[in-house]
């Protein structure tokens, strides 16, 4: 008999948040170091979008503890083996990155152009941390179907990388950006990311077999079924592959991949709740 | 480190009178709650954030169909390796120089990671303290040459308390002695510190299967898994990374413009 950890609503949030974070950072860096002139719209939006939503995070798990004013108390202490302990850290450090990040892609001069390149490459490997460790961490607990699930930091961070790209392609779209160059090499980006996902999803209900029937066959089912799988990841890929024909705005499947990302934390999480 | 303490329930000598359940509760001061209906005179259905010592009540059916009680006093297993202490962020949850598992309520900030993570869903929330509690193995008695309030009261020695070593021979004799009696499935568990959890330091005597009393038949450290999951997302990372380099990079070579 095992014990729920009573992890609702906020942690959903803070799973789905963080996870856009990491990925919105990763696609700023990546489009910073490999990308033109004409992504950068891609790079502000991303590192800004990133440090908005770490500060969110980090109020969203202080607000979940039992004695929130005690949050300081995970400071003052580390252990390398344990998500939980590496996370609390890892957020104040990618909050760090995210600011000077930020910071630099507004105001920095052209010769801090090559520090902020490297800055954040190096932030990009924190930001897939607080995109994943949240997966490592449920997996490593004793709870049905989440102990059994080994790919469930993969996913994660599938998910946040996609989610992030789609964040940034929804805001560049609400700015009035949505005709530039950046903005198809996101959705390039997101459309790898997604089958991605897919695939990762795939293996994921593959090794954990009879495990996933909280997911696939109980009261979780039609949500993960038509709103993570479908809605959530084959719609917003077939419209992104051959949307162009069908006048879709290119913004639906953002917002899709979006809605996608937030059942995938709910699901798992409300699965043992 | 002092010589490992460890509480041996012996579920042959239980009689299902609940003394340990009370007098846990009135020497750790927790208070009332409402009793629940399980269809059995057990109460409550688990252990809960005020209820560190619970007496279960299993029927078992016989082979003339009439139901045989199966009685128990379950609490902590203080396991050697154990699940809640590797989750506790903030170091509140510690080992004695006892062996025992103890969380240190003044440092503990309710985030519930230990909750999650204890294979025998024994560590609860407190809603009213916002922190986690569980059995103490009476810390305070045992720093005081005095046994836990529960092994003291049992009237049966059903729970004794006592060094690992000790009980745990004497353990070995019963359970031994009961089979040859003719009770085929008594069983140690939790006895054995190469075992699973590096041995429990509240160990049983069990008259069936594990799994018969809602145990865990091979219990497993949650943590076993954290290098293995974490390299899979590194993993997952480089190929998304990939992805995404591929899909930004400008054509005819890197892109030197500023941003």
């Amino acid at each position: 008999m095992l014990r729920s950890p009573e992890w609702h609503m906020m942690i959903v949030w803070y799973f789905f948040l963080g996870g856009i974070a990491g990925g919105a950072y990763f696609t700023a860096a990546i489009a910073d170091n490999f990308g033109g002139k004409k992504d950068r719209d891609v790079i502000r939006i991303g590192y800004f979008l990133s440090l908005l939503l770490v500060v969110l995070c980090g109020i969203l798990l202080i607000l979940d503890l039992g004695v929130p004013t005690r949050f300081l108390n995970m400071m003052g202490f580390f252990t390398f083996w344990n998500p939980m302990s590496i996370g609390a850290w890892m957020l104040g450090v990618f909050g760090l990155f995210a600011f000077v990040s930020s910071a630099l892609s507004l105001w920095g001069s052209d010769s801090m152009v090559r520090f902020r390149r490297i800055w954040s490459l190096i932030g990009t490997i924190t930001g897939f941390f607080l995109a994943s460790y949240t997966g490592v961490l449920l997996s490593n607990s004793a709870q049905p179907f989440w102990s059994d699930a080994r790919v469930m930091g993969a996913l994660f961070l599938a998910s946040g990388a996609s989610t992030g790209m789609a964040a940034i392609s929804l805001l560049m779209y609400l700015s009035g950006e949505a005709a530039g160059e950046g903005f198809e090499k996101v959705k390039r980006a997101d459309r790898f990311a997604m089958i991605f996902e897919l695939l990762v999803l795939a293996l994921f209900l593959a090794l954990l077999g009879s495990a996933a029937a909280p997911l696939t066959t109980g009261h979780m089912a039609p949500l993960f079924w038509v709103g993570l799988v479908i809605v959530g990841l084959v719609v917003p890929l077939v419209l992104d592959l051959v949307g162009a024909g069908l006048k879709v705005p290119a913004v639906v499947p953002a917002v899709l991949v979006l809605i996608g990302g937030f059942i995938m934390r709910y699901v798992i999480i409300m699965a043992n709740a | 480190m002092a010589r490992t303490l460890a509480m041996f329930t012996d579920t042959s000598l239980c009689i299902g009178c609940r003394a340990c359940q009370v007098a846990c509760k009135q020497w750790n001061e927790l208070p009332l709650e409402q009793p629940e209906w399980t269809g059995s005179y057990q109460n409550h259905a688990h252990f809960t954030d005020k209820t560190y010592r619970l007496v279960r009540f299993v029927e078992k059916p016989k082979e003339n169909g009439e139901l045989a009680w199966l009685l128990m006093s379950d609490v902590c297993k203080h396991c050697a390796q154990a699940g809640c202490l590797e989750a506790c962020p903030t170091g509140a949850i510690y080992r004695t120089e006892y062996g025992t598992v103890n969380i240190n309520q003044d440092v503990c900030n309710g985030c519930r990671y230990c909750v999650s993570s204890c294979p025998f869903g024994v560590v609860a929330f407190n809603h009213d303290t916002g922190r986690a509690n569980k059995c103490t193995f009476c810390n305070d008695r045992i720093h005081n040459n005095l046994g836990p309030a529960c092994a003291k009261t049992c009237p049966t020695d059903s729970i004794q308390f006592g060094y690992r070593d000790e009980l745990a021979a004497k353990a070995e004799k019963r359970v031994a002695k009961l089979k040859e009696m003719g009770h085929k499935d008594a069983q140690l568990y939790g006895v054995d510190t190469n075992g699973p959890l590096g041995g429990l330091n509240a160990f049983f005597l069990l008259l069936d299967r594990p799994s018969t009393y809602n145990l865990p038949e091979k219990p497993l450290l949650p943590q076993r898994n954290v290098l293995a999951d974490s390299l899979l997302s590194v993993g997952s990372a480089l190929l998304v990374g990939v992805g995404a380099v591929m899909a930004f990079r400008e054509r005819g070579g890197k892109g030197g413009g500023h941003a």
